[in-house]
């Protein structure tokens, strides 16, 4: 025992005098690294303790420097604690820029704040965190701290870089595991980077230098696709006083039922009478559920309560029934439950929810996740139920749940599946219209829009917007065309086929510029697409083009009286590895028939094709804006 | 006189009868649940059918009077957007000696079952409870079993020991509200100062009706051993003043842009202690007129005293000034000391919090106690200077007397008959510039000796940007050349806030960002870190998509890419009035070299507009020999704030100016 005690005193002795070493001054930053850099983190340390299956110790050490305002919010001195989470220390000190200690800030002096996410109506997390004012910049802060669990299912990952415009001078990571628990990790975006990683018996390490700020780029594949980062998870562990030991996604699968959805499903009789008379003599599994879904869509509305199990065992299916509320999880199981009820199979299905697709890691079987859908079999396809929307169409997915890899929930096992993907031809917008110019140039005309797949989404939330909205939308929609003004605006949100129909009737004054003796104006009114991506000087990201579409239009074009056609933009065609654009004029007496079409593809791309992609948009920009030239007939 | 308001009496007695049962909790109908839209906006996803408030005392002779506020609110919902509605958060203060604390009772939802009125009560598991942090918590509800055409009803008790403020009663909402009563019952000890706000003003009721509190005074008799006591019950009479505010049909709010802050036009009420009178005491003021807040807020220790002390900066200040000789410099230079020494915490007040002292000695403040170091530094140096109380943008207009009117306060200096306005907790700010969110209506100066006075706050001299081009036009349509860009005053306040702190590739890819086909190179900043200097960028462009070639012919708007694309007036009507923050002129200076072998065929005619009341002009001239082109283009916006009654005028102002900017040169090929 003392032998062992000695030992840790040597230790610490060793590291408090490295410590003191280190300087704080920001005088001594390498110069590549202030760069696009509001802050820099001069080291981070976690090193993680995974003493027991339900015992876990964290302690964090991190050094930044903050350059200025905009840095921080970088600083990020924060722990959260609940019932099960513990703050053992928390501490900071604050150093000029030379070095100098300035301040000292103690537990007491850091703000105990509920965590308000903004829409849980509940949540039981807290947390303690820094509201530092700087008095001067740049600055350093020394932030330290100590937190332990019994929560051992989610362990901390290391991502060196956390934020944009902050260099990383130096930042590791140190896991100490009990050989007995089923230690695994996986290495995600270590390309290009010089990692360094040792690894024992019991512990392992990793720590990188002098990594550049990072800035945001558009057209960038999402995060977790660029940025390095290591996952660590445990086959034996433990969350809110449930047991787990999981080594692949059927046992996960299956440890999810029992643990968390198998005693919710017990319903009132009176509701399982009510849902069997609602589906009647109706056969169909899809059809029934097409009915408990409109149901469930009736019945209940979103909102979220975070409590009990870190917030991952839904609420009771008989309490949904009886609130008429829950969260993704309780609206998803108790959709579920209630198909299970009237002979329906379904799976409760989790998935990243987000507008940038992230994917289940199939390769890493832990907990992860953040929204619950439900799964539908339907012969070899599955149909995905969005529970939380009381508007969705039967089987629709939008941005947030389309085209990625999920987990079904099956009673006896979990397997990973992929939601459904719209093609760039199924995500379609078809416009037909009509305008007419008059002597003074004013537009009158109308204009039908009809879309579909990923860009349904986009639209069928029109039908429930106050007219000042709806207005302000289409102003802007429209937003080459000043003066407008919409006299008729008509909706029709078909649900079968899941297509949005925009019905428009247009008046814009001025729409044509008059110069002297002629008219200019741009004939494609109605369908222009002026988005170009920013230019980069030195761009560092691939492009990632993450959803396609296909944009086709019509139009009938009706010329003033007593003005000639004196010029019209050449058809013009490009085709290419990012898609297809056309326009095409046909003149007739007095009238122009114009047509066009786009098609966008998706697609992941090299950065250098990034410039092309540009000049691919600018090109089909330019021509959607081109003008026709008349001149008054003398 | 007497007639009408008889009158007045007359029509609401007469409905009276009505009000009471329609506006009672538990009386749904059947035709209300039927109702699929809102009668009086087709598009309410939901809406207020009543909300009845009461605020009153209670006494209990340990504690004193404690303030109850009970609400009633029902609620009918017409669509899903309005589910929201059925979650009610009530804040109570629990970071005094004594807490608040509020009570839900009396939450149900109704639903119509097969023609039949379905309740569903709230029980414990719908109801929340979270605490914030130290000073704030919540308690929540979400109603069961709600759907489309649910009615909801619920009522709260929120009991106070701070009798100082009443909560606010809004009228109105985001939704509209058919009907809102709210009433208060004031014992005859207390007054209140009561405010309103808003288009539209509630029908008030006064009535006057007697009241008694019990006091039960014990005391012993025989002494402790004989263990009697006697109790001496006594009954005080006093006056309780009633008064009851209705308004029916009131419309929802609509957000605008270019509002400063939608509270100054919400319908509401404030209710504020203005004074006490206890039975054989004097009568105790507490804030009546501007000259009673002001006297009050000077005897304030956390505000008149600390303008007293000077010891703690004494010796530094002398230290810095020596040399300087005009009050101007000094000014300057003691603004700029307190400007980059303090550090402002982000808290908002007139008073101080630990004192300029030791905010000194931290280097952090709160606003009171940067803007007050500066008031005593500046009267330091024998400058006639003073405190002006403020309220931010974010706090609504001030409009009556009161000590929660305002919630900041900055520095005046009176100089050869000027009045310069000072606020030390910007980085970005100057003397004679103050931060945005500052300029709000006015503010009231205190002086030495306890007086006061209005001090107007909107700026009234224009902020300037001035942009000067020197590009040639190829054949191919692309302008290339130097481009010069300046921002004074507030512009440049506004551009600092936005990028100070960006690098130059960050600035130039923003620009190139709202640009379609332009590049940038060469970008240089002038005098981006001194603020006494004209803040400057100059740079290169190469600009594709500005011009368009048609047949022989070449179109283009002399302004390039600057022009103005589109209205931001696009709403036919407004509500409130257009708060622009302050006056700008913008300014342009183009000099356009054409091709060679094109030659002028058209120039947009020159226009001179000026809009009415001299709100604002637009000069555009554009001029053309051999193959210069010369454009002058200003557009000055000469008031900070345009009333709702002028929008139109406005509107058609900026119309037909954006229009102009967009007119087209014609280039002919020769």
């Amino acid at each position: 025992m003392n032998y062992k005690f000695i030992i840790l005193f040597i230790f610490t002795c060793v590291s408090a005098v490295k410590a003191q070493k280190f300087e704080y001054s920001s005088l001594l930053i390498p110069e590549n690294l202030k760069e696009n850099a509001n802050s820099i983190i001069r080291f981070q340390s976690i090193n993680v303790n995974i003493i027991s299956q339900k015992s876990l110790e964290i302690k964090t050490k991190k050094a930044i420097t903050v350059f200025n305002y905009k840095g921080l919010s970088n600083v990020d001195a924060r722990e959260y604690f609940s019932k099960s989470e513990k703050i053992n220390a928390i501490e900071a000190i604050v150093y000029n820029s030379f070095g100098k200690e300035i301040k000292r800030i103690k537990r007491s002096d850091f703000k105990d704040q509920s965590v308000v996410d903004g829409f849980s109506i509940l949540t039981d997390g807290r947390t303690l965190f820094l509201d530092y004012t700087p008095t001067e910049y740049p600055f350093t802060i020394v932030f330290e701290s100590e937190t332990k669990t019994s929560n051992t299912a989610f362990l901390p990952s290391w991502s060196p870089i956390d934020d944009y415009f902050e260099s990383v001078e130096k930042s590791d990571i140190s896991i100490h595991f009990p050989s007995d628990l089923g230690f695994k990790l996986k290495e995600i975006n270590f390309e290009g980077r010089n990692i360094l990683k040792n690894l024992q018996a019991n512990s392992i390490t990793y720590s990188v230098e002098n990594l550049v700020a990072e800035r945001p780029e558009d057209f960038s594949p999402s995060e977790n696709k660029v940025l390095p980062k290591v996952k660590f998870s445990l086959e034996k562990f433990f969350l809110e006083g449930v047991e787990g030991n999981i080594k692949n996604w059927s046992e996960y699968g299956s440890w999810t039922y029992n643990n968390l959805l198998s005693d919710t499903e017990a319903i009132s009789d009176e509701t399982k009478t009510k849902i069997k008379m609602l589906v009647g003599n109706e056969s169909d599994p899809i059809k029934k559920a097409r009915i408990i879904y409109q149901y469930v869509q009736d019945k209940t509305r979103y909102v979220s309560i975070q409590l009990g199990i870190g917030g991952w065992k839904p609420m009771l299916a008989k309490e949904v029934d009886r609130l008429g509320y829950g969260d993704c999880k309780a609206l998803a199981n108790y959709t579920r439950v209630l198909l299970k009820n009237v002979g329906v199979q379904s799976f409760y299905t989790v998935i990243y929810g987000n507008q940038n697709k992230k994917d289940f890691e199939q390769d890493f079987v832990s907990m992860q996740g953040n929204h619950i859908i439900l799964a539908l079999p339907d012969n070899e396809k599955l149909i995905f139920l969005e529970c939380t929307s009381q508007s969705s169409p039967f089987g629709y997915q939008g941005t947030f749940t389309d085209d990625r890899f999920a987990l079904l929930v099956k009673p006896e096992k979990g397997e990973i599946i992929k939601t459904n993907e719209y093609s760039e031809k199924a995500s379609c917008q078809i416009g037909k219209g009509k305008y007419e110019i008059d002597q003074d140039g004013n537009l009158s005309g109308n204009f039908e829009i009809k879309s579909k797949g990923i860009q349904y989404a986009n639209k069928y939330t029109l039908e429930s917007n106050s007219k000042e909205n709806t207005e302000a939308y289409y102003k802007a929609y429209f937003s080459w065309i000043n003066n407008l003004k919409l006299e008729k605006i008509s909706f029709k949100n078909d649900k079968e086929t899941i297509e949005f129909s925009e019905d428009l009737k247009l008046y814009a004054q001025n729409y044509g510029t008059i110069n002297g003796s002629s008219m200019v104006f741009a004939v494609n009114a109605f369908d222009q697409n002026s988005n170009v991506p920013q230019r980069y000087r030195n761009r560092k990201n691939p492009l990632e083009i993450s959803r396609g579409f296909y944009d086709e239009s019509e139009m009938e074009v009706i010329l003033p009286q007593g003005f000639k056609l004196e010029s019209k933009p050449d058809n013009f065609e490009i085709k290419g590895k990012f898609g297809e654009y056309k326009m095409e004029l046909s003149v007739g007496s007095n009238k122009i028939i114009f047509k066009r079409y786009l098609l966008i593809n998706k697609g992941i791309y090299d950065k250098s094709e990034y410039e092309n992609y540009r000049k691919f948009r600018e090109q089909i920009a330019k021509s959607d804006n081109s003008k026709i030239v008349l001149t008054k007939n003398q | 006189m007497k007639r009408k308001y008889l009158l007045i009496i007359i029509c609401i007695l007469g409905s009276v009868k009505n009000y009471a049962q329609k506006y009672k909790l538990d009386n749904v109908t059947i035709e209300e649940l039927q109702e699929k839209v809102c009668p009086k906006d087709a598009g309410a996803s939901a809406a207020i059918l009543f909300q009845k408030g009461r605020t009153y005392f209670e006494f209990n002779q340990n504690t004193g009077f404690t303030l109850i506020t009970e609400v009633e609110t029902k609620i009918k919902i017409y669509k899903k957007e309005g589910y929201d509605w059925a979650n009610k958060a009530v804040s109570i203060y629990i970071g005094g000696n004594s807490d608040e604390n509020v009570d839900f009772s009396k939450a149900v939802t109704y639903n119509l079952i097969n023609g039949q009125i379905e309740k569903s009560k709230l029980k414990s598991d719908g109801e929340f409870f979270e605490k914030i942090n130290k000073y704030w918590s919540k308690r929540k509800i979400a109603l069961p079993n709600v759907k489309v055409g649910s009615i909801i009803e619920y009522k709260y008790t929120l009991k106070s020991p701070y009798i100082s403020t009443f909560p606010d009663w809004q009228f109105q909402n985001t939704i509209p509200v058919y009907y809102s009563e709210y009433s208060t019952d004031i014992p005859e000890y207390y007054f209140y100062n009561v405010y309103r706000k808003g288009f539209f003003t509630a029908i008030e009721t006064k009535d006057k009706l007697p009241k008694s509190i019990r006091i039960d005074e014990k005391s012993a008799v025989g002494g402790v051993i004989k263990g009697g006591f006697t109790h001496d019950i006594q009954e005080i009479n006093y006056v309780m003043n009633r008064t009851i505010y209705k308004l029916e049909n009131v419309p929802a709010l609509k957000e605008e842009s270019f509002v400063n802050n939608i509270d100054n036009y919400t319908a509401s009420l404030q209710h504020e202690l203005s004074g006490k009178k206890m039975p054989q005491s004097p009568f105790e003021s507490f804030s009546t007129t501007w000259e009673d807040v002001t006297k009050k807020i000077y005897d304030n220790d956390d505000f008149g005293t600390q303008l007293n002390k000077n010891n703690y900066y004494e010796a530094n200040l002398k230290a810095f000034l020596t040399g300087l000789t005009t009050p101007e410099e000094k000014i300057t230079a003691v603004f700029k000391y307190v400007q980059s020494t303090m550090n402002w915490n982000k808290f908002y007040s007139y008073t101080c919090d630990d004192g300029v002292k030791k905010a000194y000695d931290t280097k952090v403040g709160n606003v009171a106690e940067i803007n007050l170091m500066l008031v005593s530094m500046l009267r330091y140096i024998d400058l006639n200077a003073n405190p002006v109380l403020v309220s931010t943008r974010a706090n609504g207009i001030s409009l009556y007397p009161s000590r929660t009117a305002y919630n900041s306060v900055i520095a005046s200096v009176l100089i050869n008959g000027n009045l310069l306005l000072l606020d030390a907790t910007s980085k970005f700010a100057k003397v004679g510039i103050l931060p945005i969110r500052d300029l709000n209506w006015l503010g009231r100066m205190i002086k030495k000796d306890g007086t006061s006075e209005m001090v107007e706050l909107m700026p009234k001299q224009s902020s300037m940007d001035v942009v000067k081009a020197l590009v040639t036009l190829d054949k191919d349509g692309i302008f290339s050349g130097q481009i010069r860009e300046q921002h004074l005053d507030y512009n440049a306040l506004r551009w600092r806030e936005n990028y100070s702190g960006l690098s130059n590739d960050n600035i130039v890819e923003n620009k190139e960002k709202e640009n379609k086909g332009l590049e940038i190179s060469d970008f240089e900043l002038t005098e981006s870190a001194n603020l006494e200097e004209t803040l400057g960028e100059k740079y290169a462009i190469k600009a594709s998509n500005s011009a368009e070639i048609i047949g022989d012919k070449m179109y283009f708007s002399p302004l390039i890419y600057f022009a103005t694309k589109e209205n931001p007036f696009k709403q036919d009507k407004r509500e409130y009035p257009v708060d622009f923050s302050y006056p700008f002129m913008d300014k342009y200076m183009f000099n356009i070299t054409i091709p060679d072998n094109y030659q002028v065929e058209s120039l947009p005619k020159p226009m001179a507009l000026a809009m009415a009341d001299n709100y604002g002009t637009f000069n555009y001239t554009v001029t053309n020999t051999g193959n210069k082109i010369q454009l002058m283009v200003t557009l000055d916006v000469k008031t900070s704030i345009i009333p709702a009654e002028d929008y139109l005028t406005l509107k058609e102002f900026f119309k037909t100016a954006i229009e102009k900017q967009n007119e087209k040169i014609v280039l002919k090929k020769i």
